[in-house]
């Protein structure tokens, strides 16, 4: 077997990919040409139309695009303030017993909760405001970025703690210098876990209670027995979600690349 | 060449008073008590699992005492006033950091100027034969490799008190050789005082001042043997094999 550059390889993982993306879209077209599917479910030249449509003519309130932007910024907005929290409590839990002992078992009890089971109370809570979407994108993703951070702590290496120590570390350069930088992948791999439970979950709150949103575009589609449109909604979701993984993948590997195995 | 030497290390003098250690009931090291002076180059061979691992780090407090003391300089160590570098058995580099910051650490953390810190790296980079990689992390590395990062690491502070645990074990036999030498250099350039634990009986005749062995478990120093061969020693010359068989003789503990 002949081996291939990187280049190559990453040239192969494109070529590969679009082409069956494409191979997707035209199986899709003949069975909703050819089948009685087509009959109750739209053929993705009317979807992409329609998406194309409603980038540029609003729908609802505004475009396409300001959906997509609505959404993604009630993720964000909570989101980063979860990231903070979640990182510096489970650093201070992974440090502190005394700090672990208190939070441990809360944090255990609420972490198994899906978040779309907060619904009901950050209605009755917060009702329509954007701050009942902040609130439930808030409780996606604190409490498992906390115990991803937090079991970083856990699993620094402790051959790496003698070391430093052995080299002269203080307690503060032993934080900086070996707690941290052992715990940056953990971070990033509950950041992400968390932002993907933070996109699911903004979509079913705007699906039950909003007037714009991702979410919003599905449910009134429902409503109104538009197909096309909640496929429109369908594929936004779909790609947005994946744009969001992809990021992070991105910020991962730079931050991370001795983490990779290596080949 | 070393840069300019700012402060030649001093030596530390370390003494051993009655030490005893036991996990649980199981009792490694039975009431032992030595010195080593400043600048002295002690090597120490005993049979596996008798407790030399157990006590380097006991000396440097890795470990609680069950019973006496052990002083560096008269007083309790603290490695973050006394300079000790510490090669362990097992490896120790950052996963998060290139070949060349991992040597850095120490100096590092130290508060070592930057200019002199850079100078020290270099010099180590070129003793361990590392300039190649030194932009590499240590999962790219091999295991001898990363042992020569712990080895750079460890020598790059200039010590007061270097203790290597085996640290020659996983390398081949010109690269032992070679840093056997450059370990004599540094030692005779810098007065460090060195505790240095082998397997190998002909490693530990070609490099130590005295030779410790030590007993099996519960263990106690059985001897201290005098080595006066001077540096360069030549390991196929009469007396060298000599007291090599020697020590051989004193090891065998069957
Ligand atoms: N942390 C520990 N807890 C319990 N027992 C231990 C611990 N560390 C070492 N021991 C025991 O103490 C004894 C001495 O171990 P140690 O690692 O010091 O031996 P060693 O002389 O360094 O051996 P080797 O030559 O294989 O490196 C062994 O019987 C070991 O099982
Ligand atoms: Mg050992």
């Amino acid at each position: 077997m002949q081996t291939k550059t990187p280049a190559q390889e990453r040239r192969d993982k494109i070529v590969f990919g679009t082409l069956a993306v494409f191979l997707f879209l035209v199986i899709w077209y003949l069975v909703t040409k050819l089948t009685a599917f087509g009959e109750i479910f739209p053929d993705p030249v009317t979807v992409l139309a329609n998406i194309g449509d409603k980038f540029v003519n609003p729908l609802g309130k505004v475009t396409l695009a300001g959906h997509i932007l609505v959404s993604i910024r009630r993720v964000m907005a909570a989101f980063v303030v979860a990231a903070a929290g979640g990182i510096v409590l489970g650093v201070t839990m992974g440090w502190y017993p005394v700090v672990e002992a208190i939070f441990k078992p809360i944090i255990e009890f609420l972490r198994p909760i899906p978040p779309i089971a907060w619904i009901p109370i950050s209605i009755l809570w917060y009702g329509f405001s954007e701050m009942s979407k902040y609130f439930l994108i808030f409780l996606a993703s604190f409490f498992v970025i906390t115990i991803s951070v937090y079991s970083g702590v856990k699993s620094v290496d402790p051959m790496l703690i003698r070391a430093a120590r052995m080299l002269g570390a203080k307690d503060n350069q032993l934080f900086t210098t070996i707690i941290i930088p052992s715990v940056v992948p953990y971070i990033f791999s509950g950041l992400q876990v968390a932002l993907g439970n933070s996109w699911a979950s903004i979509v079913a709150a705007e699906m039950v209670q909003s007037n714009m949103g991702v979410g919003w575009i599905i449910i009134t589609g429902q409503q109104s027995s538009n197909m096309v449109q909640i496929v429109t909604g369908i594929v936004c979701i779909a790609v947005v979600g994946m744009l969001l993984v992809m990021i992070m993948r991105g910020l991962e590997n730079k931050l991370c690349a001795w983490n990779k195995q290596g080949r | 060449m070393m840069g300019e030497q700012k402060t030649k290390a001093a030596g530390a003098r370390v003494e051993v008073r009655n030490l005893t250690k036991k996990f649980g009931d199981l009792l490694v090291l039975d009431d032992i008590s030595f010195n080593v002076e400043k600048g002295e180059f002690l090597c120490i061979v005993g049979p596996t699992g008798c407790g030399k691992t157990t006590f380097l780090n006991s000396l440097t407090r890795l470990y609680d005492l069950t019973a006496g003391e052990i002083l560096v300089n008269g007083e309790a160590v603290d490695p973050k006033k006394h300079n000790i570098s510490y090669i362990f058995q097992e490896y120790s580099a950052m996963p998060w950091l290139s070949v060349e910051d991992n040597i850095r650490f120490g100096l590092d953390i130290k508060g070592v100027p930057k200019q002199e810190a850079q100078e020290n790296v270099e010099e180590m980079l070129e003793i361990v034969g590392l300039e190649k990689f030194r932009k590499q992390y240590p999962h790219q590395l091999s295991a001898s490799m990363l042992q020569r990062v712990s080895i750079a690491r460890a020598f790059a502070t200039k010590p007061d008190l270097l203790l290597m645990d085996e640290p020659y074990g996983q390398l081949d036999i010109e690269l032992r050789f070679k840093l056997e030498d450059e370990l004599i250099k540094l030692w005779e350039k810098l007065g460090t005082t060195v505790l240095f634990i082998t397997h190998n009986i002909e490693e530990a005749v070609y490099l130590g001042q005295n030779i410790m062995v030590l007993t099996n478990k519960p263990t106690k120093v059985k001897t201290v043997i005098p080595d006066e061969i001077p540096h360069p020693r030549d390991v196929t010359a009469p007396e060298f094999v000599k007291l090599r068989n020697y020590v051989t003789d004193m090891i065998k503990w069957w």
